[in-house]
């Protein structure tokens, strides 16, 4: 794991396999089948980004979803 | 009838619109969203908790109805505008219910983060519906930034009062450029009809559905209810008067002189 790295995914440390993507943390993360909404340092990430946006270490990453709401 | 209710161009059939949130379960939800003939639901943005990933509530809603994406928990305009951002980029509409709440207790919207955050969002290309008190001033400057329809409270958030504020309210319809969308307090059909008759565009109604004994049922009676006070509404109500005019003739069969 030399290349990896410590990523935070809301609020918890993660290792990240190298070359990480968004995409593939959603995957190893099992949120594949998942509508997630990805913000990466405070900055929302598009969708159609996810697969080219690498993680790098330090990164804040925080996943959500639609949730039930009024 | 072909009455559509027009939000930005778009053209909706209902003119309720439901929330997703206090439901028993998601199928409760999914019933009473089909039940209501909504085409447009609330969602909040919330963080999925990656130690239990349960099923999305949006592989429980029927087809055809479509996401409004609200910014629930957010209590300063930055933080509504940072989950309109989110929910933007990965892929919700592009149309945001801004709502920002910065105390629980009571649930009322900062009517100055509102149209700091509405404007921003405008700008950012959003279709935006505010949350506000019923305040036809704040009105007026929501619609001078650009939003798309305004939603006065009825009553707060969840309580059932139903229209508390009534007057404002009307105001508010005498004046609107854009849709007013009565959202939130609203306990009982009689109270939606009660909006759609005043000339309410549309209400949106959670709570009274959501915890009804059964709520799909309860759906449908808000349904008609909309869709009786908007006919009442389109056939003209009649005047208040002080003293009563009678339906019938006053003379009867006796003779009088």
């Amino acid at each position: 794991m030399s290349d990896g790295v410590i990523v935070i995914v809301n609020g918890r440390e993660r290792a990240a396999a190298p070359g990480e993507t968004v995409e593939s943390l959603l995957e190893n993360l099992g949120l594949g089948a998942q509508f997630a909404l990805v913000e990466r340092n405070g900055q929302p990430v598009d969708r159609a980004r996810y697969g080219e946006t690498r993680l790098e270490d330090g990164d804040r990453l925080v996943v959500a979803r639609p949730v039930a709401g009024g | 009838m072909d009455d559509p209710l027009v939000i930005a161009g778009r053209e909706l059939r209902s003119r309720l619109i439901t929330g997703t949130g206090k439901y028993r379960s998601p199928e409760a939800m999914r019933d009473a969203v089909i039940a209501s003939g909504c085409e447009l639901v609330t969602v909040a943005v919330g963080r999925i908790d990656l130690d239990q990933v349960d099923e999305a509530i949006t592989d429980y809603l029927p087809e055809g109805v479509s996401l409004l994406p609200n910014t629930a928990g957010s209590a300063s305009a930055d933080e509504a505008v940072r989950i309109a951002r989110l929910a933007r980029a990965g892929g919700l509409p592009d149309w945001v219910k801004l709502e920002v709440i910065p105390d629980p207790r009571y649930l009322l919207p900062d009517p100055v983060g509102t149209l700091e955050a509405a404007e921003r969002l405008v700008e950012e290309g959003f279709t935006v519906l505010p949350y506000v008190l019923p305040d036809p001033v704040l009105q007026k400057r929501l619609e001078s930034v650009g939003c798309a329809a305004i939603m006065p409270l009825a009553s707060p958030i969840g309580s059932g009062r139903g229209l508390k504020l009534r007057h404002a309210i009307e105001i508010m319809v005498e004046q609107a450029e854009v849709p007013v969308i009565v959202d939130a307090g609203l306990r009982a059909p009689s109270h939606a009809a009660e909006c759609l008759e005043l000339g309410a565009d549309a209400v949106l109604v959670n709570t009274a559905i959501a915890r009804a004994d059964d709520p799909a049922a309860m759906a449908h009676a808000f349904r008609l209810a909309v869709e009786a006070g908007r006919a009442a509404r389109l056939a003209g109500l009649i005047e208040e008067r002080e003293t009563a005019e009678p339906s019938s003739p006053l003379g009867g069969l006796a003779a009088r002189s």
